[in-house]
């Protein structure tokens, strides 16, 4: 069958058999960015954003995607001109193998798009289904911390003058520092 | 709680202590340090600083290509898939492949019998020459040994109909009884996994009568008689530890063709290409210049890809082919069928008098192997090697070990490689030991631990000779300790309201070695361009730790460059130079000194072509700022111009280059202290983490983050080990753990608040005097915790992972 959808802002159009999963498709067409962890939607290293919603595309059938709009990490930022959230991964070391980092970014940036400040408990809670091996997490979720400060520093300077997030982000004073080198 | 002074501590000079700080020729004290090895903090250019990891760009962009992502370059190529056995023990009498062999879209189909797949008998450890574990496997098994045992494989142009194929192979089996348990595995009437025949190169103990794949045994002093004296307390702890999966992110990978020159290549995801190389060549009984194993970006590793688990099935296909073979595992094949931490049950005892002074320590360690021997014997040594020299003023230490053969999936290398095992051994006992003699366990801990000067030879207890005896020339061990004392508030240890809650702290040393004392190898090589640049080609393997950032920080601190000035390339046989491969916590300490060697092999260069230009004697030059400078005239260079002037230089020509390499007896500890806080629910059992602290001494971080990030990721593998992994079977040996959804890594949710302390040493036998920081990590939460838990509630726990029904059982056992 066919299918048409938009990825990263290029409308694509595919033949698919129904029973194609879009992980597949995504990395047959050279969006390999997004990562075949475990074929059953348990680790997020497949993480995609489809109409805004971060999905798992290791279980997302092909057709789903007939008509909808699709971000996958190679839409975000070049390696000079990163996306907050990607710059915020890179300076807080919060990467290692870097086989998760991918759907960690697309869950991350779908979350700060429907939560601008989240709290610590609140990125947590957002990446607990995406896996990592490496980090410990732990400068994961500093990262994406960072990355809504910045975006919230953003915002402030697009629209003008609105106060800043940063108390509302839950980073603690220590962790900060941290956050800071 | 008063800190404690020198004066405090047993005397070193006593008869019994007096073998252990024994000046030692092979292992003096004074080490013959290069001149530029010690820098202070201040002169280090780039050396302790946060630099870039080199791919991070790559990574957060989806660039960074790992084994799979190479698949689309080969437009014609053939994805492979592995029939496994399901059944525990048996012989293949017939393997029906017609059905498979007429689908559309199927290659090939391989078993046993096919000429293209080799009987030769190997270890699939990537271990050096010759392999300290057996060659018991063959690349297809006629006789299987587990339920995943590889008994054929398909090629077809897609995934999907190779996995329909694989389905509708028919495989008869001749069974046999199987045996799951260690004990029952060792008495003489139990089934036997291996006949004489089925093993080479077996190991010293090896009784495979009795499924013995080794046993081992070394004695220092003489414990029997220490245990013996009336003046002393004999304490004794049993554990056990269950499998631990490694969990790769990136599931084993690997693509086999035929280049243009035709050379067999491999595009695999692996820690030891050169390993794999020679073993390829054993078994395929091919040339090693003929093969080239090319390392791409590794989705890491933790010792599950210090195995040739999967290449030479893709290699055999690929013969079969003759096209590309693509290989790549799922996340069910991770879990039940290739490889694990090995379970163990271990049995520790000490002999302490009245006063703490600890005359004798016994540690005997049975390993269940599972199917196959690949790194049995060597994991289950550094179950005692690497945690009793915590303790090198015993003076009466004895450790034994048996590896058992079982029906169930493989033990292998795992981060930490026994460590973890018997860290929980001698940590959770070494604790209660202090508290049943009412002593502060950490002060009682501090009192007998080593430090610096220290002549360990424990860790040398299954050698002969005292050759590789370390002496201890950096250890922050103390201070790891005290710090982490602060970090955690052990002085301030509030208690909850609730009556039914109690909080406790505990505490666990740690230690690691760095690389294996007189079995490494490391080299580098470095080529300058005429910009000023450099290529580092170097056979050290970066699994996504940052060692090739790590790599380019060493060189360019002796070049006196920034890093960005290196382009590293690491680990393809055909161009790097030889490095056995990223294990043992290696990779800074040998293959980064090697690459430090070859950077001073270039700079005498540098300097040579300096003087030239500045008319000035080599001597009064140095590197620095990308320049070549005089420290007597102020006059300098920079390193383009000397580029152009070497390559295109009128009167004599030459490419800059240098070479290193590195081999050593040593292998320096890191150190570390791990710490946890948790609050226990007497009526539940239940228990939350509230914090962990972990301070480590690995010398000078070479790049401070990346350090971090180790001790953090290291955490998350020893959190999981103590509260929540382990693989489960049935009565007939079937994996019931074959997803993230039945197995139990932490997730984000999962994770109490971490706080690294980076304790800084130097080490002078170490590259700008750093130690190892990869494994030493997951040594810590399963003795802390359960000294946690002892302190909150009185109760000893030695089976992992520890659950609240264990806890509770253990209160009620208590309370009756």
């Amino acid at each position: 069958m066919h299918i048409e959808c938009t990825i990263n802002g290029n409308e694509r159009s595919f033949e698919v058999s129904k029973s194609d999963l879009l992980l597949d498709v995504l990395r047959q067409n050279g969006y390999t960015g997004a990562k075949r962890g475990c074929d059953t939607g348990a680790c997020g290293m497949c993480t995609v954003q489809i109409d805004g919603e971060p999905t798992m595309s290791c279980i997302t059938p092909v057709v789903k995607a007939d008509g909808a709009t699709i971000e996958t990490v190679e839409g975000l930022g070049t390696q000079d001109d990163l996306h907050p959230v990607q710059q915020a991964f890179v300076d807080n070391s919060a990467l290692q193998c870097g086989f998760c980092i991918p759907g960690m970014i697309m869950r991350s940036k779908a979350l700060l798009e429907e939560n601008p400040s989240p709290s610590e408990a609140e990125v947590r809670e957002a990446l607990s289904d995406n896996l990592c091996r490496c980090t410990g997490y732990k400068k994961i979720v500093e990262a994406v911390l960072e990355a809504s400060e910045r975006m919230g520093e953003q915002t402030v300077a697009a629209d003008g003058g609105y106060s800043c997030r940063c108390e509302d982000t839950g980073l603690e004073v220590d962790s900060r520092g941290e956050t800071d080198r | 709680m008063s800190k404690p002074t020198e004066r405090d501590r047993p005397d070193d000079t006593t008869e019994e202590g007096e073998r252990r700080v024994a000046d030692s020729e092979q292992s003096p004290m004074e080490w013959d340090e290069p001149e530029n090895n010690r820098k202070p903090s201040d002169e280090r250019e780039n050396l302790t600083t946060d630099v870039e990891k080199d791919d991070a760009r790559k990574i957060v962009t989806g660039e960074a290509q790992y084994t799979a992502d190479y698949s689309r370059q080969f437009p014609d190529l053939a994805h492979g898939t592995v029939v496994r056995s399901d059944v525990a023990h048996g012989i293949v009498t017939d393997i029906n492949t017609s059905k498979a062999e007429s689908m559309d879209g199927v290659y090939a189909v391989v078993t046993p019998w096919d000429d293209a797949v080799p009987n030769t008998l190997y270890s699939s450890s990537g271990q050096s020459y010759p392999e300290p574990s057996p060659w018991d496997m063959r690349v297809l098994r006629r006789h299987v040994r587990f339920v995943g045992d590889p008994v054929a494989a398909v090629a077809a142009e897609t995934g999907e109909i190779a996995d329909r194929a694989a389905r509708a192979i028919e495989v008869e089996y001749e069974e046999r009884d199987a045996v799951f348990d260690v004990e029952r595995a060792m008495e003489p009437d139990a089934p036997r996994l291996f006949e004489d025949d089925e093993v080479e190169n077996a190991q010293s103990g090896a009784e495979y009568e009795r499924n013995l794949e080794s046993h081992f045994e070394g004695e220092i002093g003489d414990v029997e008689q220490a245990f013996e004296r009336d003046d002393v307390h004999v304490h004794e702890t049993e554990l056990d530890t269950p499998y631990q999966s490694h969990c790769v992110p990136e599931p084993h990978t690997t693509i086999a063709y035929t280049d243009e020159d035709d050379r067999y290549t491999f595009i695999t995801a692996t820690q030891v290409p050169n390993h794999t190389r020679r073993q390829l060549a054993h078994v395929f009984d091919v040339p090693i210049r003929d093969i080239r194993v090319d390392k791409p970006r590794v989705g890491a590793g933790f010792g599950a890809k210090q195995e040739m688990a999967i290449e030479p099935i893709a290699f055999a296909l690929h013969l079969e082919v003759d096209r590309p073979v693509k290989l790549e595992m799922t996340r069910q094949e991770e879990f039940y069928a290739l490889r694990s931490r090995h379970p163990m049950d271990m049995t520790m005892r000490s002999a302490v008098t009245e006063d703490g002074t600890i005359v004798a320590m016994d540690l005997y360690a049975r390993s269940n192997a599972g199917a196959y021997g690949t790194h049995g014997m060597t994991v289950a040594t550094n179950v005692g090697t690497k945690a009793l020299p915590l303790y090198p003023r015993v003076p009466n230490i004895r450790f034994e070990g048996d590896v058992v053969h079982t029906n169930l999936p493989m033990g292998a290398a795992m981060r930490g490689y026994g460590a973890p095992q018997g860290h929980f051994a001698v940590e959770a006992h070494m604790d209660e030991v202090a508290r049943d003699l009412g002593i502060d366990p950490i002060e009682f801990k501090r009192q007998n631990a080593i430090r610096k000067g220290d002549l360990d030879d424990v860790s040398t207890i299954l050698k002969d000779d005292d050759r590789f005896a370390r002496r201890i020339r950096s250890c922050g061990l103390e201070e790891c300790i005290e710090r982490g004392m602060d970090a955690i508030g052990w002085d301030d240890v509030e208690q909850p309201e609730e009556d039914n809650l109690h909080r406790g702290v505990g505490m666990a040393m740690c230690a690691q070695g760095s690389g294996v004392a007189g079995k490494e190898l490391g080299a580098a090589k470095l080529m300058m361009n005429e910009d000023g640049s450099f290529h580092l080609h170097v056979g050290g393997v970066d699994t996504g730790t940052g060692n090739d950032t790590m790599f380019s920080q060493v060189a360019a601190e002796v070049l006196g460059c920034r890093p960005d000035d290196i382009v590293v390339k690491s680990s393809d046989t055909d161009i790097t130079p030889f490095d056995y491969g990223s294990y043992a916590s290696s990779t800074t300490y040998i293959s980064g000194t090697a690459v430090k060697k070859a950077a001073e092999d270039a700079k005498d260069r540098l300097l040579y072509w300096g003087s030239k230009l500045l008319e000035e004697p080599e001597a009064n030059l140095e590197t620095g700022n990308g320049e070549v400078y005089s420290e007597e005239t102020d006059a300098s260079v920079d390193l383009e111009e000397i580029g152009y002037e070497a390559t295109y230089g009128h009167d004599e020509r030459e490419q800059i280059m240098g070479d290193g390499h590195h081999s050593t007896d040593e292998s320096p500890p890191p150190f570390g202290a791990q710490f946890v806080d948790v609050t226990v629910d007497e009526e539940t059992g239940e228990f939350e983490l509230n914090k962990l602290v972990y301070a480590a001494d690995c010398g000078v971080a070479i790049n401070p983050p990346l350090a971090e990030g180790q001790v953090e990721g290291g955490q998350h593998m020893s959190l999981e080990y103590a509260t929540s992994g382990g693989l489960e079977f049935d009565d007939e040996g079937n994996p019931q753990t074959t997803g993230f959804r039945q197995y139990g890594m932490p997730r984000t949710t999962d994770h109490p608040p971490m706080e690294t302390i980076l304790v800084e040493t130097h080490e002078p036998t170490g590259p700008f005097g750093a130690k190892s920081i990869g494994e030493l990590p997951t040594n810590g939460i399963p003795p802390a915790l359960s000294n946690a838990i002892s302190d909150a509630v009185g109760v000893r726990m030695t089976s992992l992972p520890i659950t609240a029904t264990d806890v509770k059982a253990a209160i009620e056992r208590r309370e009756a």
